[in-house]
């Protein structure tokens, strides 16, 4: 019975969603709103006065570098949310030992992620360093690194698996992403005259360059960091 | 209208997977399943955005030699990155919630929970 | 431009860098953070000043992130409605201040660093929010003060604290992901993000997808402002935060709702593509049983807090029912009653905060008598109860007055009838709480040895009050302040 009900709601909710989406302009048409009217723009110039071949970087780092500066506050958020959710502070539990009833990670995993580490470090590093000429950018690289320290904590001790994120400067690299945001948009302001403006003229081009490196990298490291507190944070004390 | 639906199928699928994400909401008791039908309702509303960036016969909108239009919107792939991060935020917050809950109430199933109250 | 636009991007940014930088500088220290915090809405709220006063002088102006033209880059507009900033500073600052002893008390304090990064993004997501003149923009920043709000519901650990944030979660995450579906339409009948841009695009667009767009992102904020029958996350939630949160909730989070609900007014008028007159009447109607059923529940809460919380929606049917009359006077009143009832829920929260922190009682029953021991802080709590009511000069009266003229003036009179039989329903309640709090004989003779509030908190209760008194006196200054926006919004419909 109340399935039948969910089951009403859902046709109800379904009809008149199936009705807009059968009234907006034809899927792939070129002539489409959405692709006549701004992104051509991005487009053509992007590369130029946005200093990235990957017109995607471009736009999320340049055209609407401010939406990523409020991405990368978000996912920050998140991990302060996490931590104040499950931190506990000096009554906290000893470093846990694994539970008795985990499954003990087995050897083939261990040589795996031993062997493959390097190779992924690399790879996360390359991720965000040439996300503006391929695929790619700070927070995908960032991720990969992240996904990284994950692996590692699987396999690692306790201890060891600690020392992979650096204490002391643990908190600033959090915050890495916003900060550097800020960093480069003042920077921009005083440059160029807007904040998160980058410099557009031919000569300046490596400036934009390096500014745009400095934005992927920050990005990268403040996700990486990020995803690994979460990770850390959530699995600890048991 | 089943015509102009069938010309998007790629919108209408989108709707297929909200509903399906809807229905797993309202029906799970178990609260991670409930999350999940939540994510699977953000996953339909990211393939309606970013399918609405394609262009029939379009590369990707990444610039280099030999690359010629047309290309694909990069506007709703910008966006849906952004998305994206948005959605595992609030996964994480919500897992973390239902960590705790766990602990303080030894189950995580909606109607157990009601009943304890 | 070099001088004051810029400024719009720094008033985002300053608090977004002071936040995140929070956990670093409170590290093992908790009261640096709360120092820090303090400090970093001091600069917002000084540029937020600026602003408000730029705007009254030569009207609304924009600014656009990274030196690009709209709509290639981000706008961000700055017109009336953003003046919100300024009562977000002011409350914002205030809670924190309050939060320096009440935070150590209630909150372990490894987790007092993260509380104060978590209110610093709040209040930055809601800033943000009211200066974006981008619907993308929005929708992350509205993101931002969602999930700092979740987690502050929570940070107290316990239990009930963390059922009510995870309800509070999931319908905010649902409501977050009907407002960017119907972004998503709008981008596809447009091609644009930016709000005046779409504007300007929309006439002609298909009626289905319109519809279900405006449709979709009404029920999104309505979620988000808790109007009925999308409230019932709120009680919970508001009720068990920590009380500086509850006021930040109460008084600015909802409120957001009502600001999203302009802001796609201003589209939906100013396009002239849909006829909203349908979705009006049913804001008038959710609005007035939402005022009518929010002061009912009220009368049989034990609880103060759970009392103020559905206040809370009683007092959001009000503006959302003024929303939906459309006409002049029901906006101004409105949008006058988004700050006015900020301050008086403020006060009231923080009140009920420092009873709570002083007497460790959360009910009327076992508050009885309190007014004799804490007189400053009820006394403050009376004054925000008389705001509320609506009775004049308090802050409460002049914008309710305008909401009953606006339904006259929109040929519902109807509607001021619910208007006065809500403001019955909370002279009861209130009533009820002043009674138990000066007249019943405490039931515990204990209530009557706590001292009075600490300093740090009688200070931002006192702000509050006074506040609630000098916008009541001072209550045509908001109004006109407001009314060229109102005057823009409604324009299009001709007239007033």
């Amino acid at each position: 019975m109340r399935r039948a009900l969910v089951i009403l709601l859902l046709v109800a909710v379904s009809l008149p969603l199936l009705l807009a989406v059968s009234q907006l302009p034809p899927h792939g048409d070129p002539d489409n709103p959405p692709h006549v009217h701004i992104a051509p723009r991005y487009l053509e110039s992007g590369p130029e006065e946005a200093g990235a071949e990957n017109v995607v970087t471009a736009v999320i780092l340049n055209y609407r570098g401010f939406d990523t500066q409020g991405e990368v506050t978000v996912i920050f958020t998140a991990m302060a949310a996490v931590v104040a959710v499950l931190v506990m502070g000096s009554t906290g539990t000893a470093p846990a030992e694994r539970s008795a009833a985990a499954v003990p990670v087995s050897v083939i995993v261990r040589f795996i992620v031993r062997v493959l580490a390097p190779f992924i470090a690399v790879f996360s590093v390359y991720v965000v360093l040439n996300g503006h000429v391929t695929p790619g950018g700070g927070f995908q690289g960032g991720t990969i690194a992240g996904a990284l320290v994950i692996a590692l904590t699987l396999i690692l001790s306790e201890q060891d698996a600690r020392a992979l994120l650096p204490r002391r400067p643990e908190r600033l690299l959090q915050a890495a992403a916003p900060i550097t945001f800020f960093v480069v948009g003042i920077a921009g302001l005083v440059i160029a005259g807007d904040y998160l403006a980058y410099p557009r003229t031919e000569a300046l081009r490596w400036l934009t360059t390096i500014m745009l490196t400095v934005v992927e990298l920050g990005i990268g490291v403040g996700g990486a960091m990020v995803i690994a507190t979460i990770f850390r944070t959530m699995g600890a004390d048991r | 209208m089943i015509a102009a639906l069938w010309q998007n199928l790629d919108y209408a699928a989108s709707v297929a997977l909200f509903c399906i994400g809807l229905y797993a909401i309202i029906t799970k008791e178990n609260l991670i399943k409930k999350f999940m039908g939540l994510n699977i309702m953000e996953t339909a509303v990211f393939a309606f955005i970013v399918a609405l960036g394609v262009v029939d016969g379009g590369e990707a909108p990444i610039m280099g030699p030999g690359v010629e239009a047309p290309f694909i919107n990069p506007l709703p792939q910008a966006l849906i990155l952004t998305g994206i991060v948005v959605a595992v935020s609030t996964t994480a917050l919500a897992l973390s919630l239902v960590i705790r809950i766990w602990r303080q109430c030894g189950t995580i199933e909606a109607d157990e929970l009601r009943e304890a109250e | 431009m070099t001088d004051w636009p810029p400024l719009l991007a720094l008033v985002i940014a300053v608090p977004l860098t002071g936040a995140v930088l929070t956990p670093a500088i409170g590290r093992g220290r908790p009261q640096w953070a709360s120092s820090w915090a303090l400090l970093t809405m001091a600069v917002t709220s000084v540029m937020a000043l600026l602003l408000i006063v730029r705007v009254a002088e030569d009207g609304p102006f924009s600014y656009v992130v990274g030196g690009w033209d709209a709509p290639y880059g981000i706008e961000l507009r700055f017109d009336e409605f953003g003046a919100s900033v300024g009562v977000i500073c002011l409350i914002g600052s205030l809670a924190i201040m309050f939060s320096r002893r009440y935070a150590t008390h209630a909150i372990a304090e490894a987790r007092i660093p993260y509380y104060y990064a978590l209110l610093l993004l709040n209040l930055t997501g809601m800033i943000g929010f009211s200066v974006t003149g981008d619907l993308f923009n929005l929708f992350v920043f509205m993101e931002i003060l969602s999930l700092s709000g979740y987690a502050l519901v929570a940070v107290s650990g316990e239990k009930i604290a963390e059922m009510a944030a995870f309800k509070y979660l999931v319908m905010g995450a649902i409501s977050s992901l009907v407002v960017l579906f119907a972004i998503g339409l709008l981008y596809a009948l447009t091609g644009s993000l930016n709000m005046t841009d779409i504007t300007l695009r929309l006439a002609g667009a298909p009626a289905a997808p319109l519809a279900v767009a405006f449709g979709a992102m009404t029920l999104g904020f309505m979620v988000k402002a808790a109007a009925f029958p999308l409230h019932i996350w709120l009680p919970d939630a508001h009720a068990i935060a920590p009380s500086p949160v509850s006021a930040i909730l109460s008084g600015l989070v909802v409120k957001i709702g009502i600001l999203g609900m302009l802001r796609m007014y201003q589209i939906a008028y100013g396009s002239q593509a849909i006829d909203m007159t349908g979705l009006n009447s049913v804001l008038m109607w959710l609005g007035a049983l939402s005022i009518v059923m929010g002061a009912f529940f009220a009368i049989f809460q034990d609880d103060i807090k759970m009392m103020l919380a559905y206040s809370t929606i009683s007092n959001i049917g009000y503006i959302v029912m003024g929303l939906g009359l459309a006409s002049t006077y029901g906006v101004i009143g409105a949008s006058v009653h988004v700050f006015n009832h900020a301050i008086i829920k403020a006060t009231l929260f923080l009140g009920a905060g420092a009873i709570i922190f002083q007497t460790g009682k959360r009910t009327l029953s076992e508050l009885a008598g309190v007014g004799r021991a804490m007189p400053l802080t009820v006394g403050a709590i009376a004054v925000g109860a008389v705001s509320i009511v609506g009775m004049p000069p308090t802050a409460g009266f002049l914008c309710k007055w305008y909401i009953a003229l606006g339904a006259i003036q929109a040929g519902h009179p109807v509607f001021a009838f619910a208007l006065v039989f809500g403001a019955l329903f909370i002279f009861i309640y209130y009533i009820r709480m002043v009674n138990a709090f000066y007249f019943r004989q405490p039931e515990d003779p204990a209530i009557l040895e706590v001292g009075e509030a600490p300093l740090s908190m009688l200070v931002p209760i006192l702000v509050l009050a006074s506040l609630c008194l000098v916008m009541g006196l001072l209550g045509r200054i908001p109004l006109s302040f407001i009314e060229p926006a109102a005057l823009r919004l409604l324009a299009p419909l001709g007239g007033g």
